[in-house]
């Protein structure tokens, strides 16, 4: 077997030039996909990691009612005693931080011109101390001291709108937890960008005491748990879910990948556009290679012949053909991982930016990850289809007719 | 004698791709025609005749690449028309020995590598294809050329490797289709006392296809081709003439 290794690996370099062209092809192909691959899964990393740390965590807990029903009033499915489950998550291994919010909504006017908010109340030490980033337009973070006036951050589309900037003062209003209609003035220290324009147009953030007078209760809608790193995310969910079954409330966690529906989204749309790339890369190789190993048939009619007439048998020519294929396959991988993997790097250190994606207000840089899984999925393509690019010509040769092929010219 | 191949009455005809369909007489060509012929082991026999005559497609018969249109052939005692295709690759495999007027060597492997393919494809273990090998290079001469590739050989030394593959698998009978053809008459000569030193010294059955005069001088038994029929068997026995 060794020697019928030796004749395949031999006849790949037997036309060296076609061999070449063959393998630029192939490493073409799987360097494509490293570097097509390599960004899409820069972008699902960072996509990931803004998600998480622009607010959304790692793990987000909620009370059991939160997803059975809707509330009735504010706060009517929010968290009793916060306080005891953040300090009992802190406790777990991977756990930095827990921060409590309060997701609200109501009125904003500037006295001259009203609009609708989305409001999120935070503790916002404990926003920090998790490492989540606000990206701000103008002004600085909401303050956590107590005491003095009520500080708002807004996204830069409602600021817009509202005709206001940082120092200027709006007044909320919403519901309280009891039903009544309550107010409280706030002055603007901040305006924000999250990248999402919808967003900008409707956020608005204060500090956790300031909404809980403002909706009259002392609950809080979620708790945001961040962890060390986000791989560990299942392990922690695991280890949690277990003790918060001891506590007064009936409790549920969310993995942030659960209440990422953007990021998912964006996933499945860009994992399709790369399922289609690969199977247009797997049809080029295929065919073309096809065509190579054809013409490689026939220039060799006379030796398959020859083979063919000492008592070759035909499995054998087969198992030639398909070799020599699978081993073109395997040096054009091995081509297409080098280039690929150089390429990446010289793209990452290019510092090339994209104009922002739609809906986003940010320039994108273009860098590619290296993904072992990648490389090993584009490598396991292209020598698959370079194996099933040879079954024809394989066979084809191994149905030759011996006198005919021995007088071929 | 034991007889290595009978040749009974055989015929082989071939389609013709452009013959008009409603002229079914004229819709092949017959290469070979009602050919008969005994030969016996141990032979040094010459199938001769002018291009044409149907020497190819009788040693092609005889060597189980190819089975004939009506008549049959015993080869080592087996009638081959009754094998299926693996049974007379297998047999070719055991059995017979080719040698090409082209040489047809694979160009990827050496010399040696060459001659050890028919024990390859045996599945001979590789210490005893080792030593069969050098054996027969030595027997050709061809010791000292065991590294080349065929690129690197003349042409006399091409088919001198071609010899020693046709014998590494000690056949019962060697073919050999104008092996001559492709050189020149002081490598033709060394190749024809070659091949009959082998069929003297080892009792190889060597049946060759040649047109060439001079080569005919030196073998014992002639048989003539001429129109796909036997005109003469320079033997007394197995004679046939269509």
């Amino acid at each position: 077997m060794a020697k019928f290794m030796l004749l395949a690996f031999r006849n790949v370099f037997r036309n060296r030039r076609r061999t070449m062209m063959t393998l630029f092809m192939v490493g073409g192909g799987v360097a494509g996909l490293l570097l097509v691959g390599g960004f899409f899964s820069f972008m699902f990393w960072g996509l990931r990691e803004s998600t998480i740390n622009g607010g959304l965590g790692h793990i987000q807990i909620f009370t059991a009612d939160h997803f059975n029903r809707d509330e009735v009033r504010v706060l009517d499915t929010g968290i009793d005693n916060w306080r005891q489950v953040a300090a009992t998550v802190k406790t777990g291994g991977h756990v930095r931080g827990v921060a409590p919010r309060i997701e609200f909504y109501g009125m904003v006017s500037n006295g001259d011109k009203s609009s609708v908010f989305m409001g999120s109340a935070v503790d916002p030490d404990a926003e920090s101390s998790m490492g989540f980033t606000t990206h701000f337009a103008s002004g600085r973070n909401l303050d956590g001291k107590p005491g003095g006036e009520v500080e708002a951050l807004i996204g830069a589309g409602l600021a817009k709108s509202m005709n206001v900037k940082v120092g200027d003062g709006l007044t909320l209003l919403a519901m309280t937890s009891d039903g009544a209609l309550n107010g409280v003035d706030v002055q603007i220290v901040g305006i924000v960008v999250s990248g999402v324009a919808e967003m900008d147009a409707r956020s608005l953030r204060i500090t956790l005491p300031a909404a809980q007078r403002l909706l009259q209760s002392d609950r809080v809608t979620n708790l945001v748990v961040g962890l060390d790193e986000t791989e560990n995310t299942d392990q922690v969910s695991a280890e949690l879910s277990p003790r918060l079954l001891g506590l007064p409330q009936k409790l549920v966690l969310k993995k942030w990948i659960d209440l990422a529906t953007y990021y998912k989204q964006v996933r499945s749309l860009f994992s399709m556009i790369f399922i289609f790339l690969g199977v247009i890369v797997f049809f080029m190789v295929l065919m073309s290679s096809v065509n190579t190993l054809l013409m490689t048939m026939f220039e060799r009619t006379r030796e398959i012949g020859t083979m063919l007439a000492m008592g070759t048998p035909r499995a054998w020519i087969v198992l030639l053909f398909m070799v020599e294929a699978t081993l073109i396959g395997i040096l054009g991988a091995i081509v297409g991982l080098v280039a690929g993997n150089m390429l990446g790097i010289l793209l990452n250190h290019s510092g090339i930016h994209l104009p922002p994606p739609p809906g986003n207000t940010v320039p994108m840089s273009f860098k590619v990850l290296h993904v072992p899984s990648l490389m090993i999925g584009s490598s396991l393509l292209v020598i698959v289809s370079l194996a099933l690019a040879s079954i024809l010509p394989a066979i084809r040769a191994s149905r030759l007719q011996i006198a005919e092929a021995l007088s071929h010219v | 004698m034991d007889e290595i191949v009978n040749v009974e009455a055989v015929s082989r005809r071939f389609p013709l791709d452009d013959s008009p369909a409603h002229h079914p007489a004229h819709s092949f060509v017959s290469a070979l025609s009602n050919a008969s012929l005994r030969v016996s082991a141990g032979e040094f026999l010459a199938i001769s005749g002018p291009s044409g005559s149907g020497k190819t497609t009788l040693l092609n018969l005889i060597g189980c690449i190819d089975q004939p249109t009506s008549g049959c052939i015993h080869v080592d005692g087996v009638d081959t028309s009754k094998l299926s295709p693996t049974a007379m690759a297998t047999l070719r495999r055991e059995k017979i020995g080719f040698v090409f007027q082209t040489f047809n060597l694979i160009p990827v492997f050496t010399a040696a590598e060459n001659v050890e393919f028919p024990l390859l494809i045996q599945g001979i273990p590789s210490g005893e294809r080792r030593e069969r090998v050098a054996e027969a290079l030595e027997s050709v001469g061809l010791t000292a050329r065991a590294q080349q590739r065929p690129d690197l050989l003349s042409g006399g030394e091409r088919q001198r490797v071609a010899v020693a593959r046709a014998i590494v698998h000690r056949p019962s009978l060697v073919l050999a289709d104008e092996p001559t053809a492709n050189l020149d008459t002081h490598n033709a000569t060394q190749l024809i006392d070659l091949m009959h030193g082998l069929n003297r010294r080892l009792g190889l059955t060597f049946i060759f296809s040649t047109h060439d005069a001079r080569l005919l001088e030196h073998t014992e038994r002639i048989v003539r081709l001429c129109d796909g029929q036997v005109v003469s068997d320079s033997s007394s026995k197995g004679v046939s003439c269509g």
